[in-house]
């Protein structure tokens, strides 16, 4: 039988070439991808130890009590190390020139002498640690040097100190992974920071003990013990769950590239599908002889079956290939998403996974056009009618297994049932959709009425033709338009509700840290410098201690509603309801009832994951006091506006008294933000100010990689398309040629044959064009609807792009792969008829 | 009308170079009915095919009325092909996607002529074939096929008839049918006809016999008394 299916490939090179390319891009995307990806979280998880900075972190918004200090000491037992690290966002100033002085929000980090336990910070120059920080000396980020004008050596303001640049750091091995960080890094010595006087009551400082055990000792007892111990004033976990975040942020992000690339390898499946086809149907001479001579199905069957699964994995090892070499290609878009370097490696189970998906595709796209085997019946050598149907019915029985088998593949690639669920579903609306669209457009263009011009009745007949590609072709290159369309809607949606709103309605700063006693110069200084008056709110910060009396128990686990039970809660209160909150259950209260007992209002999102409703009570812990309220009503938050929104808002005279501080938000015309910055932080310098259009633009730089990554891995899927196109052409390459011949005999010129060709791929192009760019614009109005909570924007350029480039695409592509056709003699084509 | 000066027709064959047609010249004149007869690999078809147009010769001049035909471009070869000359294959070569009657219309339409739709329908009915003018080819019988091709070919009344063993694909009694259509609508059009035959029976309804063999011309007569040009 191995004979036998080399005999039938051999010689069929078309067939061949065709069935290799449709696998072959496919794989080489999803090989990419999962290779990046594992190469990231293969960094992560070799590095955990020096990115979590110790076996055991302890985190919290207070410095531990000494109670707790001492149980941290009992239980990490001797021959343990800790350091304890602060952390804080702070406005740095170069020193006054005499103009207006520049100032910088930075990522403050106060360090001890045993920083750091795991890994080695890098400086520059490279000088041991007690060189370069303490004294007044301060380590930076390079990117924090030209914001201020600055060089090594430089002195610059930090609170109420004044600080030298002793160097730069070149790794910092614990630095926090999030996707973006407010400013660049300063690092100073622990006995430095009281002097700046940043740290107030009511500042947002992070503390972190970290924690590295004498060998023998689990990490995860010690976890658990600690955080048994500690209960609601902190968080504790090992170095293995470092940087959650970060995992899920990538384990999403490929999982969606990875989901992007499988679209490219079920859109080439579907030209394997209609290249098995044609191959068979060139064949089923050879099968009825074979036949004759006394073969049985199932022997031919397996024959081209073995055939079909060595061109699949052929085409799956080139892809593998492929992939592997185009990572380098695609680590450079992926990589300034990671802030730590990757050491890029050609993942082997992304490669055995991409190989199995590969061959997996290429087998179930192909078993349905093969089973044709089974009816070809022997008596067609004595017809010899080759273009007549096959008897009996068709196989619907094995279409379950085959769709059940694709479903299969998607889940596993998708990693995620609910993900890889809709993405099944999505994908199978989508081809049905498109299926019945194409079938619809054929039939229409069947009964249209007889057109005056001949290219244009002869191109519209190409498509309706027995044996014409175009179903294949619209749904083929359909969802190629289809995703990359709809990924261009969401990227232009979420840009236009990011450059719009932000632009008109946000804020240009959110101040932060402005205690009691600074509120009225705050103002005054805002308004001095330019700015309209500030909206100030008291904040104060403070932890859940119960829900309805039951105390909230840690689990250490990761458990999604964890996070918002062990979370900072930010409370402030209110009279009246804030503006742009919609209350949804309840209803706000009146100035009786505020004073009569603490009512809290509680935004409807964090009431459901606490599972609360109107009439429970919430316990809050405020620096060791406990403060009870009752929930009133649920707010609905419109979080798209920039301003200061809160989860929990407490009726006034209950919170008055707790140490808090006061944020603000301050709207500036853009010309007068540096001064009104400046104003601020070199009379108050322990007031934190957040430049909001520099963290829009930071965000919007964040989501131009994502989009570029991800319209990388999209354009595998419009190059499939386009072979299945090739595909289609090559397989109708002998009618088309005998039709131009015809025509050229009848003293058809070249320019008319090829304006007939022109108008069948334009019409291809245009109808796959304009199915796919109506499905994108579905499927993006649904995903801005219901997952990403964004007001769809009609887009009507982006919708036209998608028609206009399919249709050239395909008229440019399709010419490509005939217009040697149009220059074959007529005279031999037809004597060899 | 159609002048032929030592046409050689050199072809590739299997790495080897092979002439079909050495040296031939020929000439016809208007109205004449000339068959061209020999056995088959002689040169037949070739010769007919560039008359025609459709290939170039490797050497040699042909000249149809005024025209020099391999003196023509490409697209100036279709034009002439277009208004000069009519062409029934052997194996029909219809339009499998068009019916009868758009592919009667297909070189009326070619020239921008008015009112294709009625003339085809009168020229399908003229080879009894109007009763089925919205079928496809592949609805139709090999005889009716080629019924088709003639009317195609007689649509724009063209000064040149070329058949290309236009029964060779038909039983005897439907080629006789083919062929009385063929003779009696070229005398009402009058037309030069060029009719490619091995069949010796109907070489000699012809005006002149023109005899190929290994693409030399081996033979010319003339047959029921006409004059040789």
């Amino acid at each position: 039988m191995l004979r036998m299916a080399w005999r039938e490939t051999r010689g069929a090179w078309r067939h061949v070439a065709h069935v290799l390319a449709c696998i072959t891009l496919g794989v080489a995307a999803l090989v990419a991808v999962g290779s990046f990806g594992d190469s990231v979280l293969g960094t992560i998880a070799g590095s955990a130890r020096s990115l979590a900075g110790g076996d055991v972190e302890i985190r919290g918004s207070q410095p531990l009590p000494p109670a707790a200090e001492e149980a941290v000491a009992s239980l990490v037992g001797p021959g343990a190390a800790t350091t304890r690290i602060r952390q804080l966002n702070a406005m740095a100033s170069a020193a006054d020139d005499g103009v207006s002085p520049r100032t910088v929000l930075v990522e403050l980090k106060a360090v001890d002498r045993q920083y750091p336990l795991y890994g080695r910070l890098a400086v520059e120059p490279d000088r041991p640690l007690d060189e370069v920080l303490g004294e007044g000396r301060a380590l930076v980020h390079e990117s924090f040097l030209p914001r201020l004008g600055l060089r090594v050596g430089d002195r610059f303001r930090l609170g109420n100190r004044e600080l030298v640049v002793s160097g730069t750091i070149r790794d910092e091995p614990d630095r926090s992974l999030g996707l973006f960080t407010l400013g660049p890094r300063v690092m100073i010595a622990a006995s430095d920071l009281e002097g700046t006087g940043l740290v107030q009551p009511g500042s947002r400082v992070r503390h972190r003990t970290l924690v590295r055990l004498p060998d023998g000792r689990d990490p995860e007892t010690v976890r658990d013990g600690l955080a048994a111990r500690l209960g609601a004033i902190a968080r504790v976990t090992t170095y293995t769950q470092a940087q959650p975040g970060l995992r899920r942020m990538w384990d999403q992000l490929t999982s969606y590239l990875g989901l992007t690339g499988l679209v490219a390898l079920l859109v080439g499946g579907i030209g394997v599908g209609a290249g098995v086809r044609a191959f068979i149907a060139e064949k089923v001479m050879t099968i009825a002889v074979l036949k004759c001579l006394g073969a049985p199905w199932r022997a031919i069957l397996g024959t081209y079956v073995l055939q079909t699964a060595g061109l699949g994995l052929a085409g799956s090892l080139l892809g593998a290939g492929l992939g592997s070499a185009l990572q380098p290609l695609l680590a450079p878009v992926l990589a300034p998403l990671v802030p730590f370097p990757v050491v890029v490696a050609v993942s082997p189970g992304a490669v055995l996974r991409g190989l199995a998906m590969g061959v997996g595709v290429t087998l179930l796209c192909a078993l349905w056009p093969l089973l044709v085997i089974r009816r070809v019946p022997p008596a067609l050598i004595l017809r010899r009618q080759v273009d007549a149907p096959m008897p009996g019915r068709e196989p619907w029985l094995a279409a379950l297994p085959i769709a059940l088998g694709l479903g299969g593949l998607a889940l596993w690639q998708a990693g995620s049932l609910r993900i890889g669920l809709w993405f099944v579903g999505g994908f199978a609306a989508g081809l049905v959709l498109l299926f019945a669209a194409s079938r619809l457009a054929i039939a229409g263009a069947r009964r249209l009425p007889r057109l005056p011009s001949l290219p244009w009745r002869h191109g519209l007949a190409n498509l309706h033709r027995p044996g014409s590609h175009a179903g294949v072709v619209l749904v083929s290159m359909g969802l190629a338009v289809m995703l990359v369309v709809a990924v261009a809607l969401l990227d232009r949606s979420l840009r236009a509700q990011l450059a719009d709103r932000g632009a008109r309605e946000a804020p240009a700063f959110f101040f932060i840290d402005v205690q009691a006693d600074q509120v009225d110069p705050f103002r005054a200084l805002v308004r001095g410098a330019g700015g309209r008056d500030p909206e100030v709110i008291p904040v104060v910060r403070s932890r859940l201690a119960a829900v309805n009396g039951q105390p909230v128990a840690r689990s250490a686990g990761s458990r999604a509603d964890d996070w918002y039970l062990t979370r900072e809660y930010v409370l402030t209160w209110a009279v009246d309801p804030p503006g742009r909150n919609t209350v949804v259950a309840g209803r706000w209260w009146t100035a009786e009832e505020a004073r009569a007992e603490p009512l809290i209002s509680v935004e409807e999102d964090i009431a459901r994951h606490l599972g609360v409703g109107l009439g429970d009570t919430l316990t809050f812990d405020i620096q060791g006091v406990s403060v009870a309220a009752r929930v009133t009503n649920l707010r609905r938050v419109d979080w798209r506006t920039f301003n200061a929104n809160f989860f929990v808002i407490f009726t006034p005279g209950v919170l008055e008294g707790a140490p808090g501080s006061f944020i603000a938000t301050a709207h500036a015309m853009p010309a007068d933000e540096p001064r009104v910055q400046a104003a601020v932080v070199s009379a108050l310098p322990n007031v934190t100010a957040i430049p909001v259009r520099e963290v829009l633009t930071r965000v919007t730089a964040i989501m131009d990689q994502i989009a570029l990554a991800i319209r990388l891995v999209a354009g595998f899927t419009i190059a499939v398309g386009l072979i299945v196109l090739v595909g289609a052409l090559t397989a109708t390459r002998y009618q088309r040629l005998y039709q131009s011949v015809i025509l050229k005999a009848l003293g058809a010129t070249r320019g008319l044959v090829a304006r007939v060709f022109a108008v069948e791929y334009a019409l291809l192009g245009a109808l796959a064009g304009l199915g796919g760019t109506a499905l994108a614009a579905v499927l993006a109005w649904a995903v801005l609807r219901f997952v990403l909570d964004v007001p769809w924007t009609w887009q009507p350029a982006t919708l036209t792009a998608g028609i206009a480039v399919s249709t050239a695409l395909a008229v440019l592509v399709g010419f490509l792969a005939t217009f040697r056709l149009l220059g074959e003699r007529p005279l031999h084509v037809l004597r060899g008829e | 009308m159609v002048s032929v000066r030592g046409i050689t027709m050199r072809l590739a064959s299997g790495g080897r170079a092979v002439d079909v047609l050495s040296d031939v010249s020929l000439d016809v004149p208007a109205r004449q009915f000339l068959a061209v007869a020999g056995p088959s690999g002689s040169g037949k078809s070739t010769l007919l095919g560039l008359i025609a147009g459709l290939d170039r010769p490797t050497a040699g001049r042909i000249t149809v009325g005024e025209v020099e035909v391999t003196a023509l471009g490409e697209d100036e070869l279709a034009r002439f092909r277009r208004d000069t000359v009519g062409y029934v294959f052997q194996s029909f070569h219809l339009i499998p996607t068009l019916t009868a009657l758009e592919n009667v219309a297909v070189p009326l339409e070619l020239s921008g002529e008015p009112d294709t739709g009625a003339r085809a329908l009168a020229l399908l009915a003229d080879v009894g074939l109007g009763e089925r003018a919205h079928h496809y080819p592949v609805q139709l019988s090999g005889g009716e096929q080629q019924r088709v091709a003639v009317a195609r070919a007689m649509a724009r009344r063209p000064p040149l008839l070329l058949a290309d063993e236009p029964t060779g694909n038909l039983d005897s009694a439907t080629g006789t049918q083919i062929i009385d259509l063929l003779l009696a609508l070229n005398r009402r059009l009058g037309s030069t006809l060029i009719l490619v035959t091995h069949d010796p029976a109907l070489a000699a309804c012809a005006d002149r016999i023109v005899t190929l063999r290994d693409g030399r011309v081996a033979g010319d007569e003339l047959a029921n008394g006409h004059a040789a040009a």
